[in-house]
């Protein structure tokens, strides 16, 4: 994590790259995790792009406590995604039986 | 003039299939609905393929916290949502579109939801449907009772409204001014520290029927609207001065019995239930209505329906329409069955739209699928 000089305010930052299978995947987390709005917007920015099969974050805020919550909370909401990657994506047509 | 509610069907199919997220509160729940062409009447009438639910139950004395029952619904969403397909015998590509409750309720839990929501809709293709909570209540009670258009008594864990359809909205009549009944029926429960399962409200209920003597609590209608934090802080020091340190002996004024417990909840129950029966009957009253729907979690309480009955049978032709602990307690199955009446009427919401929240009245949702 790194204290970046001259900014008072967003001052610890954070870039957090998430691999995935395919673009495909990496765009459909990237629109399933970025439409939810930050609660305090005047003490974290969080911007989420993706780059080939990677989703990429970056992670702005006034304290490296902010990130660090921020951080944990979007693992916990990545994980959801990619438990229904494994288990849906390509299965359109298949017919789960006995769960 | 009736609404087409057959301009999205897929070609050369002559039914719907949606699949419904519910995640607002402590339940999770997951159902797949199948809703024939045509306007739903007695004989036209949706299917339940399934109905799948998940509680998070907390130890007696604890209430469920936002991020707990976030985590509950996270580890559970996928489980669930392959449970409801394989019971319905469904799959991917049999469904028209994937509801799920977009408010009101908690955040971090309705957020845990959503994000399985956006990702499955995505995955496969499907369009999606935000619904509200109390909206999904009423239509599924409309559905399964076939009350045409009932006064609705909504009560439950985080609502207390009595609703009137009037002109494509459901109209807020009168509401509580504070906490739910639900919320007051569940923290005394706390303070009693009674199990959480299977509810809060059922044992509740259960203690209630032993109770016999009837304690002095606020009655608290305040026009159409209620209050009822003030019961419940009488009734928690009741209980606590009982079952405290002071150990307190109360009687009964009559017989100069012990008060009891069960007396408590007897009391509790009895009070709150003739404050819901009459701002309900007031409501029947404006509207000039004599059918009463009672849905949400508390409505599955047989003393609250029992009281209502007595006041119904008094009115002309008066009727009450109530049921089961299935579509009462909160389920995914009418989210779907809201969220499919909304689909077919063309409302969806694009993925930047799919934001829940915390409040969402009743009487904001446009009800394009009805114009009676």
């Amino acid at each position: 994590m790194s204290q970046k000089a001259g900014s008072a305010k967003l001052s610890s930052t954070l870039s957090l790259s998430v691999p995935f299978e395919n673009e495909k995947q990496a765009t459909i987390a990237c629109k399933s995790l970025s439409p939810d709005p930050i609660l305090k917007a005047d003490e974290l920015v969080v911007t989420y792009k993706t780059e080939g099969s990677s989703l990429v974050l970056k992670f702005e805020g006034i304290s490296d406590r902010v990130i660090r919550v921020a951080i944990s909370n979007f693992i916990d909401n990545l994980k959801t995604v990619v438990e229904c990657m494994d288990e849906f994506d390509g299965k359109k047509d298949f017919l789960f039986e006995q769960y | 003039m009736t609404v087409d509610l057959d301009k999205y069907v897929k070609p050369g199919r002559d039914y719907y299939i949606a699949l419904g997220l519910e995640g607002s509160a402590n339940k999770l729940g997951v159902g797949i609905i199948r809703q024939p062409v045509g306007q739903l009447s007695q004989t036209n009438r949706a299917e339940v393929l399934s109905n799948v639910r998940d509680t998070y139950v907390t130890p007696p004395g604890e209430g469920f916290l936002p991020r707990d029952t976030a985590r509950h619904h996270r580890n559970w969403v996928v489980r669930i949502i392959k449970r409801a397909l394989s019971e319905a015998k469904v799959t991917g590509a049999d469904l028209d579109c994937i509801c799920f409750t977009q408010g009101p309720g908690m955040g971090a839990p309705l957020q845990s939801v959503v994000v399985a929501a956006r990702t499955l809709a995505q995955l496969w293709e499907l369009p999606l449907v935000g619904v509200n909570h109390c909206v999904g209540h009423i239509e599924m009670g409309r559905e399964i009772t076939g009350a045409d258009n009932p006064v609705v008594l909504y009560v439950s864990g985080g609502n207390t409204q009595v609703i009137a359809y009037s002109k494509q909205r459901y109209r807020i009549f009168g509401e509580t001014l504070d906490i739910a009944i639900g919320n007051c029926l569940d923290r005394f429960a706390r303070t009693l520290k009674i199990p959480n399962e299977p509810a809060p409200g059922y044992n509740i209920e259960q203690m209630a029927k032993k109770g016999k003597h009837l304690v002095n609590l606020p009655y608290t209608v305040k026009g159409m609207d209620l209050s009822m934090s003030g019961i419940l802080a009488h009734v928690d020091g009741l209980a606590k001065d009982m079952f405290g340190k002071q150990g307190k002996k109360l009687v009964d004024e009559e017989t100069g019995e012990l008060i009891t417990a069960e007396d408590l909840c007897f009391s509790l129950q009895e009070i709150l239930y003739s404050m819901l029966v009459e701002i309900t009957e007031r409501a029947l009253a404006h509207v000039n209505s004599n059918q009463v729907l009672i849905v949400g979690g508390v409505g599955s309480n047989e003393r609250l329906q029992e009281m209502m009955k007595l006041m119904i049978q008094d009115r002309k032709n008066g009727q009450i329409y109530a049921t089961d602990e299935r579509f009462c307690i909160d389920n995914g199955i009418m989210i779907a069955h809201a969220g499919l009446l909304s689909y077919r009427t063309g409302q969806t919401n694009d993925l930047w739209n799919t934001v829940c929240t915390q409040r969402f009245r009743t009487d904001e949702v446009f009800v394009k699928w009805r114009d009676d």
